[in-house]
């Protein structure tokens, strides 16, 4: 079959009526998350899988899996949609990869120019979302034809190779994200090995034998951390939303923005495919290449529509782009990805270049439901845009609390446990500890989704080679991944220290 | 970024490595049919830990001064009733039943984060625990904790 008869079995499935409904509700409560400060779109999507899982728990496993991630991958594109509400009309970024479009949203907000820019937003969001998925849709069979003849050495060097991009890029700090990462795949070893039977670091604790589960440990260090360090840091008290008045943009605007959206759905798109760079620097970017082409680079930062369309796009399209390497490879490229596929993984769908041919009806239909997802959000958003400026404007004294129930509630849905209910909390109060320390929490959730598999197939690339550890540079795929690792380390880590002699030389 | 208390974080990463190598020398070193056994990935796991524990604490000594200027206030005093609040919620699940735990933490939660209008926090607390066991209960065939016998109305 090609790829166009793949894309129409997915559209079959992205059209029955309940995935419908699972698009359309994943898109909505995933504006919702981010326009709603203090919930950014890896919370979001940690918080519904508990939801998802039980709604889902009356449809065959296969069915349940696809259900599920249409949803949460909406909420994960719908966040990114949403975010640029609070930061056009607060000046406060409803998520991370919306901090740009502050700068250049409120100013237009100031100027009467509210609704224009939240319309430019959302148009812009929906051609990036098209041209991530168009993206997808090509490479998404070659990528994974080229990595299902992937021998165990080769996946452990590729699973490396994304532990270490997305430490190399997270946070202040690149040993603190290193620790951070080491740290979850030593919890992740935690409970019954799979190769031996033995239980390890149990202490006879049946709670433990199934090991740490991934969803506790997301929800308590995201959502509640969150909600935690908003409570501790008074984070929730803000002004108030500037008013809407016309939603629609003027000619000129809509001239301007026009070439804006497309370089900032391309450089999106790169950026967000490459693992560890993820959305916010993919806006970032944007947000400097407009600034670069336009003839009036002083006048941003003081209201120009390019600089909300360009980096608006970027931040959408880098969320498309980070699918490619979930789906076809199997390594999320950021905290997002990390839990939609230990959803996946929680469903026994592993996602990776099997995926196409194992369960070709969750990839394709994910596929095709995401063009469905980006329509509903651009009718969505369009008319609704007044809707979701009051929404911002949700007291925060409701929605601190709501979310600790949440949380609660999804884990114990799933769990029923009161072990898993404790460990949420402590996993909430590291979540804020490790957060203010500069320890970023992405690393180590990614680690602990990828933990076993590394292990697994590292104990197996070790079997075939009779223990001899240079198997993996013998094997060239693998030799190449362990490079291209090492080098993501290092070139930031280089780049670090001519940064800083730049700096002396210039105080010098 | 703070010198001090990240030596502190160094010494416990530092210690948690060691733990783990520790704990996994009991393992066996071999299993069935292959040559690395449990204990391989946890030691070199854990020696890694330590490697970057020691990076981390050289380090804390080429951070620049603070200025101090930047002094945010916490409000740990309404973190800590929220905490509380959470720990209870989470212990009197089971023995009180999901609504009457999520109402009462969600009263007190809404009243600690802002002190307002008592009877707009009971409705949309009751509300809001009532409608999600009924919908998570009754249509969705969920399992959550029920009320206890004398508020059996509740089921």
């Amino acid at each position: 079959m090609d790829v166009l008869e793949w894309l129409g079995l997915g559209f079959e499935t992205a059209f029955l009526w309940h995935n419908l409904a699972f698009a359309f509700f994943g898109v909505l409560i995933g504006t919702a998350v981010g326009v709603l400060p203090g919930i950014g779109p890896v919370s979001g999507v940690a918080l519904l899988i508990p939801i998802t899982t039980s709604i889902t728990s009356s449809l065959s496993p296969t069915e349940a899996a696809t259900s599920a991630i249409i949803m949460l991958a909406g909420v994960y594109y719908g966040a990114m949609y949403g975010g640029s509400t609070t930061s056009i009309l607060l000046n406060t970024p409803g998520e991370a990869a919306s901090v740009v479009t502050t700068l250049d949203g409120y100013q237009m907000a100031k100027k009467g120019r509210a609704g224009a820019a939240l319309s430019i937003a959302a148009i812009g969001s929906f051609v990036a979302g098209i041209v991530s998925l168009l993206g997808l849709i090509l490479l998404a069979r070659p990528l994974s034809k080229l990595a299902i003849n992937f021998g165990p050495a080769d996946y452990t060097s590729l699973m490396i190779l994304g532990l270490c991009a997305v430490s190399g890029l997270a946070g202040k700090s690149m040993t603190k994200a290193l620790l951070m990462m080491v740290l979850g795949l030593l919890v992740g070893t935690i409970g019954i090995d799979s190769v031996s039977g033995i239980a390890r670091f149990t202490f006879n604790q049946p709670s433990l034998y199934e090991g740490i589960e991934f969803l506790t440990v997301a929800v308590g260090l995201f959502a509640l951390g969150e909600v935690f360090k908003s409570i501790i840091e008074r984070d929730y008290i803000h002004g108030k939303a500037v008013k809407v008045n016309s939603i629609l943009p003027n000619r000129k605007e809509f001239k301007d923005s026009i070439p804006a959206i497309f370089r900032g759905s391309f450089i999106g798109f790169l950026v967000g495919v490459l693992p560890g760079a993820g959305a916010s620097i993919a806006a970032f970017f944007s947000y400097s290449l407009e600034k670069k082409v336009s003839k009036t680079p002083e006048k941003f930062g003081t209201g120009m529509i390019q600089g909300v369309a360009g980096p608006e796009s970027a931040n959408n399209a880098a969320a498309g782009g980070a699918m490619i390497p979930l789906l076809t490879l199997g390594i999320p490229g950021s905290g997002t990805t990390a839990i939609l596929m230990g959803a996946l993984i929680m469903y026994n769908v592993q996602p990776g270049p099997l995926l196409f041919e194992k369960n070709p009806e969750v990839a394709w239909g994910l596929i095709a439901s995401m063009f469905v997802g980006n329509v509903m959000l651009l009718i969505l958003n369009m008319p609704l845009v007044k809707v979701f400026a009051k929404v911002v404007e949700t007291p925060p004294k409701y929605l601190l609390p709501l979310i600790i129930a949440i949380s609660v509630f999804g884990v114990y849905a799933v769990r029923l446990t009161l072990f898993d209910l404790m460990l949420l909390i402590i996993c909430g109060i590291l979540g804020y500890i490790f957060t203010r320390f500069d320890f970023p929490v992405a690393p180590f959730v990614l680690a602990l989704v990828l933990g076993t598999m590394l292990e697994y197939n590292m104990r197996r690339a070790l079997t075939i080679s009779n223990g001899n550890y240079s198997y993996f540079f013998k094997e060239p795929m693998s030799a190449a991944f362990l490079i291209l690792a090492a080098l993501w380390i290092i070139v930031p880590f280089v780049l670090k220290m001519k940064g800083k002699k730049l700096i002396v030389n210039e105080e010098g | 970024m703070k010198a001090t208390t990240d030596r502190g974080f160094a010494c416990v990463f530092l210690v948690i490595g060691l733990a783990f190598i520790v704990g996994s020398r009991s393992y066996v070193s071999t299993s069935y049919g292959s040559q690395v056994g449990s204990n391989v990935f946890p030691t070199m796991l854990g020696v890694l830990t330590i490697i970057l524990s020691i990076k981390l604490f050289i380090e804390t000594f080429r951070y620049e001064k603070e200025n101090k200027a930047e002094k945010v206030d916490f409000d740990y005093k309404k973190f800590f009733i929220i905490l509380v609040a959470t720990f209870a919620y989470c212990l009197l699940l089971r023995p009180l039943g999901y609504v009457i735990t999520t109402f009462l933490f969600l009263l007190i939660g809404f009243q600690t984060i802002q002190r307002g209008k008592t009877w707009i926090s009971v409705l949309i607390a009751l509300i809001i625990s009532i409608s999600v066991y009924y919908i998570f209960v009754k249509l969705l065939n969920g399992t959550l904790p029920k009320s206890p016998v004398w508020l059996d109305f509740l089921n």
